[in-house]
């Protein structure tokens, strides 16, 4: 569905995109993630026909983004970041608008203005003007008009962003929704969100490809540690039987709890599971142990980790970091 | 083709839900009143040479409304759309580079045949209330709102230009100011200053000056190439506007 070779993207003086190839396959929903100024926009741009690339080359569809970017705005439903519309018109007035000039027309444009309307939730806010509406109905109603042709493609460029926890739920319902019929290209911060949506994350940061896997297989590499938060009732160094066991990095102790209990935080290498042996250290000790939970990386850390070490040499030590 | 009558469509909605089609329209019918005014009363001091028609595009008037009406109708088109982010998503819909020029610019030149229709009706008006008396020659009317139309197309096209080069409307409406003034000020450099100069740069001047195609056409001559001119720049005007706008697309 996308297929990006060597993309590049040079404004006066500053690589946005330096460099990067990656493909979509029709059906999947990939999220893509980067900082800020991270050359998200930029790519989702010129994927979308708006701007041209630099050197490198970009297809949607089997279409040329440049040479044939008629056909390649037909099959893309684009999203523009800060979702800019005409605040002037009314919500209905406005999809009609859109709807007429991706070429639908008639019976068949109505009825479909009134599905996107129904599917966004903004069917109460058809006759309200857009430019009294808020930024959450706003961003939806970019989004039906993203979806009113029944593109192959969605290029979505934070299609949550200003959006509440409820409404963030029913976009990705939405997304989910839409998978069976649509291809999704969305950008977002909100990572939690990308766990439990995308079948895929490509990464980049400073205009370069970091990343290109599934949200699984990334947490999976991450040379981040593992944290384990114990409530344990027992008396004595806790603290330094803890550091004992094999793999323990860091051992922190909060005191936040009431007596007898105390909250411990233990850092873990990669690689090691103290369950077993933190729950025979207790039995032994004839400690009271009421939590014990293990919180694995997810993909706030991948994130921050590729994040931070880009530009910096690789063989740093980890505690610098 | 589609395509263009659609984004017509949305652009004269644009003018006609936004305030600035009613503001100039109001400023447009104040001003023309007091011309027809300045022109009664010539009229009625001494006899004349000239008609109604001539005496009422040559009133100080007349040129006040002239110059404020292209950059209030034209700031907008571009700019705003440049400001608001709106540009994206428009140019990230299938349509081309020529037919949102050509729509915007089509827009703004039917708002401006609007604006000048309650002008029509004073001339009518005049020739009712005193029965015949005030002779309203119908040549006269022809040339004038040939001349008025064509040269409306082409300071509109100058407008649109201004407007596809900024986000700012402000900016765009100065530019669009100072080029429509200095075209007309090319006419008063010559009245003021023409004995001293050779006739050949009189003609010359002349033959693009806003003032001498009034001249011409308010007593009723149709010269053709005044018209080819304003019909050539507002062209050439357009090609830059649509150069401008097919940039973003080009940029490496």
């Amino acid at each position: 569905m996308i297929d990006v070779q060597n993309l590049t993207k040079q404004y006066a003086g500053r690589t946005a995109v330096n460099d990067i190839s990656f493909q979509v396959e029709p059906g999947e929903i990939v999220g893509f993630l980067g900082p800020n100024g991270a050359g998200k926009s930029t790519t989702m741009r010129i994927l979308s026909g708006y701007m041209p690339a630099t050197s490198g080359r970009a297809t949607v569809a089997g279409f040329d983004v440049f040479h044939q970017s008629i056909q390649v705005r037909q099959s893309v439903g684009y999203m523009p970041e800060m979702a800019p519309l005409y605040t002037e018109m009314k919500v209905k007035e406005y999809l009609r608008f859109r709807a007429e000039l991706k070429g639908l027309s008639g019976h068949a444009m109505r009825r479909r203005v009134g599905e996107v309307m129904e599917l966004t939730g903004v069917a109460d806010m058809r006759r309200r003007l857009i430019g009294n509406l808020s930024k959450g109905y706003r961003q939806r109603v970019a989004l039906a008009d993203a979806l009113v042709h029944k593109p192959a493609l969605l290029i979505l460029d934070e299609p949550t962003n200003g959006l509440d926890p409820v409404q963030i739920r029913q976009v990705r319902d939405l997304l989910r929704g839409l998978k069976s019929k649509h291809t999704v290209l969305l950008s977002t911060h909100i990572l939690h969100e990308v766990e439990q949506t995308c079948d895929r994350v490509v990464m980049i940061h400073q205009g370069r490809l970091r990343a290109n896997d599934t949200p699984e297989n990334l947490t999976r590499q991450l040379r981040s540690t593992t944290l384990l938060h114990l409530e344990i009732d027992g008396s004595g160094n806790l603290a330094e039987k803890f550091a004992a066991l094999p793999g323990v990095r860091k051992t922190t102790e909060e005191k936040a709890l009431a007596a007898p209990w105390r909250r411990f935080t233990l850092r873990v290498e990669p690689g090691h599971d103290l369950r077993d042996a933190i729950l025979d250290l207790a039995l032994k000790q004839k400690w009271r142990v009421r939590e014990m939970h293990r919180q694995l990386p997810n993909l706030e850390d991948v994130f921050v980790e590729l994040s931070m070490n880009a530009g910096t040499p690789t063989d740093i030590p980890t505690h610098v970091l | 083709m589609r395509i263009f009558w659609i984004l017509l469509k949305k652009e004269l909605h644009a003018f006609f839900v936004s305030p600035v089609a009613y503001v100039v329209l109001a400023l447009v019918m104040i001003l023309n009143g007091f011309a027809f005014r300045a022109a009664l009363s010539v009229l009625e001091s001494a006899p004349s040479e000239g008609s109604i028609v001539s005496w009422t595009f040559h009133a100080m008037w007349f040129w006040l409304s002239y110059f404020f009406i292209f950059p209030l109708l034209t700031m907008r088109l571009f700019a705003e759309e440049k400001k608001m982010g709106t540009l994206e998503t428009l140019f990230t819909a299938p349509v081309r580079a020529w037919q949102v020029v050509g729509s915007k610019y089509l827009a703004s030149v039917i708002v401006y045949g609007v604006l000048w229709l309650p002008s029509l009706f004073n001339f009518k008006f005049a020739q009712w209330i005193t029965a015949g008396q005030v002779e309203v020659p119908a040549g006269a009317m022809q040339g004038a709102y040939l001349i008025l139309m064509v040269m409306g197309m082409f300071n509109l096209a100058v407008g649109c230009f201004a407007s596809s080069l900024t986000a700012n409307q402000i900016v765009a409406a100065i530019i669009s100011f100072t080029l429509s003034l200095l075209h007309f000020l090319m006419g008063i450099f010559v009245m003021v200053v023409g004995r001293k100069l050779s006739d050949t740069i009189v003609d010359i001047v002349n033959y693009f000056a806003a003032t001498e195609h009034i001249r011409i056409f308010t007593a009723g001559l149709i010269d053709s190439r005044a018209l080819v001119y304003y019909l050539s720049m507002s062209l050439l005007f357009l090609t830059f506007t649509h150069h401008v706008v097919e940039f973003r697309r080009w940029r490496p």
